[in-house]
């Protein structure tokens, strides 16, 4: 049966997109049915570690990402990755294995199986300003997002380790304001895109977490956003999440939505805003939405 | 049959430790033609020399092999002990034993027979060498320098001093260069401008000099003693002649806010515009991108307000080619910038220090204009942004130098002083402000240099904060400057008002192309590689041709000038004699064989190959074949390995002499 879609993905969700970043899931199956990309989830996927499985132990982290990217040759098409730390671990995977012939047998021991390293890993942001286009992306846009000044942050694993094959540019780079700024809104300069918020010390020692996720909400309002935009479950959890904690430790408000991009391009791109999970959000985004005329 | 004698040096150990050598020579003995074979501790030495002098009389030798070490250390030293016990030296020949055997073999056997082996291919060379005469060339005793820095002023000063004529050509519309922009010198303090500008105005009335500036090398030919360059002089728009430099056409010219390259950015200057009040030549040039009248066809006001009538929009670039017997490269550097990735330069720049996104963060040389009196602010230190006096200023040491990962290795070496240098000037200026710098290492090597450093450090109270920084960002009016503290191992972080970068020094951008036009050597950074690091640091590998300032690698005043009267000094021992003497390891065309199919024109590296035309008594002309000029022929090899007719070949090196050594195998 010929396909309608353009493009066509293999997809790793990761747990997260299972768990406490539904709606990330939710919205990005939303924004990619409306572009006409297919995404095919890899079956019996399972966790690829994350950072504790590196922490303590590289040949487990490299054994999972391993046995995952293998499982992904049964689906067809490059392999869509939503969650930073999901994408950060398998490039890595993919970046170690490569070049260093005993992890590799290591690891093939370890997963009882032959290595796959062929299948390019793609970021969604990749996927949508590199493979599906910047132009093709702003003729889809149904409503533009004119006049949201949004805060774009990367946080620290999109783009990094550096010697992984990049994303983007490690220390200045552009990408999400590209896709951002093709729905119409208004990507801010801001300083704190690249800072750590904190990560998994939200369970350990979230002292850290509310003074390091502070900086980068003070950052973004102090440079006139509207809304935090972010690619990464973790990231949200920090600055969402804990967003109010983190007003009440340090006395101020910032009343600041932080949207997954694909919220924020599902609304572009006319997806029902009843898809995209907004009510799960801590930080209510509806009065910016309606203010700003979006819903 | 031939009397060849054939010395075996030991090379102190260098040799003997791994070759037999009594025993090549003695097997070297047995070789037919062979008269005489020996060895000796040091070839080179007096006595090993005296060795060589007397067995060349006493065997009656009509042909020598040294057995030693490469031909580059030493040929010369016994083909003129040759010479000098009165054989022809092109008679004597070396067999590199030390290098291509006992430098790069362990098993002592196999390594003797290896240099059995080697010497016995020189011996069959030899016995068909030929005695060749030097080849003398005439010298042009005209200079060309390229670049009017401090080094080309100091080596076109220095040349024209000793009475020959001197060609200056410079790019910008001034000369100058970088030292007219720097406020202060280290290590004495003193007025960068009052040193430099007396000796600008010396060039321009040094009746030995032409100074060509707004001008550019088009084309280089010819070989040592014997230049022809070709300048550009681009269009100026005003005639040198007629201009006295009043200034009226500059102070009328209604474009006036386009930005000045010498301010860094941070003045502005009109259209038509000398770059700064004391340039030499003081006739202004018109910036024709920028220029109404060469936009749009209107305006014209220069020209209307200039009593000698000296603007001429008509003008056009002109070539002029002139002899000249040496040539000194001193085109200088440029500042590596941030954030853009200069083409074809694999070096990315510090994004996240956002050099060009906040106005407060500058580079070195911007702050050499803020500090500078006769700068944009007159010399007051101010920002750019909003022009208010900094109390917090932390300079950055290293950005791009040392940093293997942007793709430059090399420590641009001034960056440690100057800004050791801006700091106590900042401290001068504003009493109450606080200068913090980021370094790795303090590198301070130089006469009074490490006492001026820690003058910034004890005296003038400038904190320095051994870590790198690792990004900047505006926060309100301030910058804060992220950064470790490695001495003690903890995070920084700073809220200044001005930011300098110490950027690394980078060679011209071009520098490539001009050395491919001159035939000079580059390193993968593009500076000009020199001869010989130790021992030739001025000389290019192509022969009359030297090096000065920062073009070679990054330097101080101080060394700069050092270099630059070093390299006048060789261009004056050329000068000294009337003629060159050259090797004559050249190409011959035998010109009965040659078809005329001028292969050897195409491949000649040197444009040595010429089309000669063979006459009768009558002038008829017969045919025409190749001809190899002797004073340019390089000496490479190259034509005869292409001739398909057989008809050129190189002296010392013919296709007989190379066939007997395979046979000899």
């Amino acid at each position: 049966m010929p396909t309608k879609n353009l493009l066509n993905y293999s997809y790793y969700p990761g747990c997260s997109l299972h768990a406490s970043a539904k709606e990330y899931d939710e919205s990005t199956k939303g924004v990619f049915r409306a572009l006409r990309i297919g995404l095919k989830e890899v079956p019996d996927w399972f966790c690829c570690g994350a950072t504790p499985a590196h922490n303590v132990d590289e040949l487990l982290s490299l054994s999972l990402c391993a046995k995952n990217l293998s499982l992904a040759d049964n689906v067809e098409g490059d392999l869509a990755v939503a969650c930073a730390a999901c994408f950060s671990r398998l490039k890595t995977t993919q970046h170690k294995l490569a070049e260093n012939d005993i992890k590799r047998k290591q690891v093939e021991i370890a997963i009882d199986g032959a290595i796959s390293l062929e299948k390019p890993v793609k970021h969604l942001l990749e996927i949508l300003a590199k493979d599906y286009g910047l132009d093709r992306l702003a003729d889809a846009v149904k409503k533009p997002l004119t006049g949201l000044k949004v805060a774009t942050y990367y946080g620290c694993l999109l783009t990094r380790p550096p010697e992984v094959p990049e994303l983007d540019c490690v220390e200045a780079p552009t990408i999400m304001e590209n896709v951002i700024a093709a729905t119409g809104a208004e990507p801010v300069a801001w300083s704190h895109r690249l800072e750590c918020c904190g990560a998994n010390f939200t369970l350990s020692r979230p002292g850290v977490v509310l003074n390091l996720s502070n900086e980068i909400l003070a950052s973004a309002k102090r440079a006139g956003a509207d809304c935090i935009m972010v690619a990464c479950p973790l990231c949200h959890g920090n600055l969402d999440i804990r967003q109010r904690e983190i007003e009440e430790a340090n006395g101020t408000r910032y009343d600041m939505p932080v949207f997954y991009m694909t919220q924020l391009l599902g609304l572009a791109v006319g997806v029902p805003a009843g898809k995209l999970g907004l009510e799960s959000m801590i930080v209510n985004p509806l009065p910016l939405l309606r203010e700003k005329q979006l819903l | 049959m031939s009397r060849i004698g054939v010395f075996v040096c030991h090379c102190g150990e260098n040799i003997s430790r791994t070759v037999d050598v009594e025993r090549v020579a003695a097997e070297i003995g047995k070789l037919p033609g062979v008269a005489l074979a020996t060895d000796y501790k040091y070839m080179c030495s007096d006595p090993g020399q005296g060795l060589l002098k007397k067995a060349i009389a006493e065997h009656r030798l009509d042909g020598l092999v040294v057995a030693a070490c490469s031909p580059r250390m030493h040929e010369k030293t016994f083909r003129n002990a040759a010479k000098a016990a009165g054989l022809n030296p092109f008679l004597c020949e070396m067999a590199n034993i030390r290098e291509h055997c006992s430098w790069v073999h362990e098993d002592r056997e196999e390594a003797t027979a290896k240099a059995i082996d080697i010497v016995r291919l020189m011996v069959e060379r030899v016995k068909k060498d030929k005695a060749l005469q030097p080849i003398t060339v005439p010298i042009t005793k005209r200079a060309l320098v390229i670049g009017g820095g401090i080094a080309g002023i100091q080596a076109a000063l220095d040349i024209a001093d000793c009475g020959h004529q001197v060609l200056l050509v410079e790019r910008e519309p001034s000369i100058g260069g970088h030292m007219a922009q720097l406020s202060e010198t280290f290590p004495t303090l003193d007025c960068s401008q009052c040193i430099m500008t007396p000796k600008m105005v010396d060039v321009a009335n040094h009746p030995n000099i032409t100074l060509h500036t707004w001008s550019e090398i088009e084309n280089v030919d010819g070989y040592i003693g014997n230049f022809q360059v070709t300048i550009r002089k681009k269009a100026r728009s005003v005639d040198m002649d007629k201009c006295t430099g009043c200034g009226v056409c500059m102070a009328k010219c209604p474009q006036k806010k386009i930005k000045s390259t010498f301010d860094r950015g941070l003045g502005t200057r009109p259209a038509i515009y000398v770059p700064f009040p004391q340039a030499v030549p003081n006739t202004p040039v018109i910036d024709r991108e920028n220029c109404t009248y060469f936009k749009s066809g209107k305006c014209g006001v220069c020209a209307k307000v200039c009593g000698p009538g000296a603007v001429d929009y008509d003008q056009q670039d002109e070539l002029i080619t002139e002899p000249v017997g040496a040539i000194v490269v001193a085109t200088g550097f440029e500042l590596y910038t941030i954030n853009e990735k200069p083409k074809g330069s694999p070096i990315k720049g510090y994004g996240e220090f956002g050099h060009g996104t906040i106005p407060d963060v500058i580079d070195g040389m911007t702050f050499e204009r803020l500090a500078s009196a006769s700068g944009p602010t007159g010399g007051k230190i101010l920002r750019p942004s909003d022009g208010r006096e900094p109390k917090q200023v932390v300079f950055v040491q290293c950005v791009g130098s040392r940093a293997r990962e942007k793709g430059i290795s090399y420590c641009s070496k001034v960056c440690c002083m100057y800004t050791a240098k801006h700091t106590m000037l900042y401290k001068h200026k504003v009493h109450d402000g606080q200068a913090y710098v980021f370094f790795m290492d303090a590198r301070t090597p130089g006469k009074s240099y490490d006492e001026f450093w820690r003058r910034a450090v004890e005296e003038e109270e400038a904190v320095y904060i051994r870590g790198m920084v690792s990004r900047l960002y505006q926060k309100g009016d301030k910058i804060v400057v992220m950064g470790s503290d490695i001495s003690v191992g903890v995070q920084v972080e700073i809220e200044a008002d001005l930011v300098v970068l110490a950027t690394a020094v980078q060679p011209r951008q071009g520098a490539d192309a001009l050395a491919q036009k001159l035939g000079i050597s580059y390193d993968t950074y593009n500076f000009y590689s020199e001869a010989h690091a130790k021992l030739k640091p001025v000389e290019c590998a192509t022969a009359g041709i030297y090096l000065a300032g920062a073009c070679q690698g990054p330097k101080d005043i101080p060394d700069t000038v050092s270099q630059a009267s070093a390299a006048a000094a060789k261009v004056m021992t050329l000068f000294s004699r009337d003629q060159l003497e050259r090797e004559p390891i050249v190409a011959r065309v035998n010109e009965r064989n040659c078809v005329a199919c001028f292969y050897c024109k195409k491949v000649c590296p040197y444009g040595a190959v010429e089309e000669k035309e063979i006459r009768d008594r009558q002038g008829n002309l017969v045919r025409v074949v190749a001809y190899v000029n002797p004073g340019v022929c390089g000496g490479c090899g190259t034509c005869q390995a292409t001739c398909p007719s057989k008809s050129v070949e190189l002296e010392g090196y013919t296709d007989e002499q190379v066939m007997a050594m395979i046979e000899a195998l």
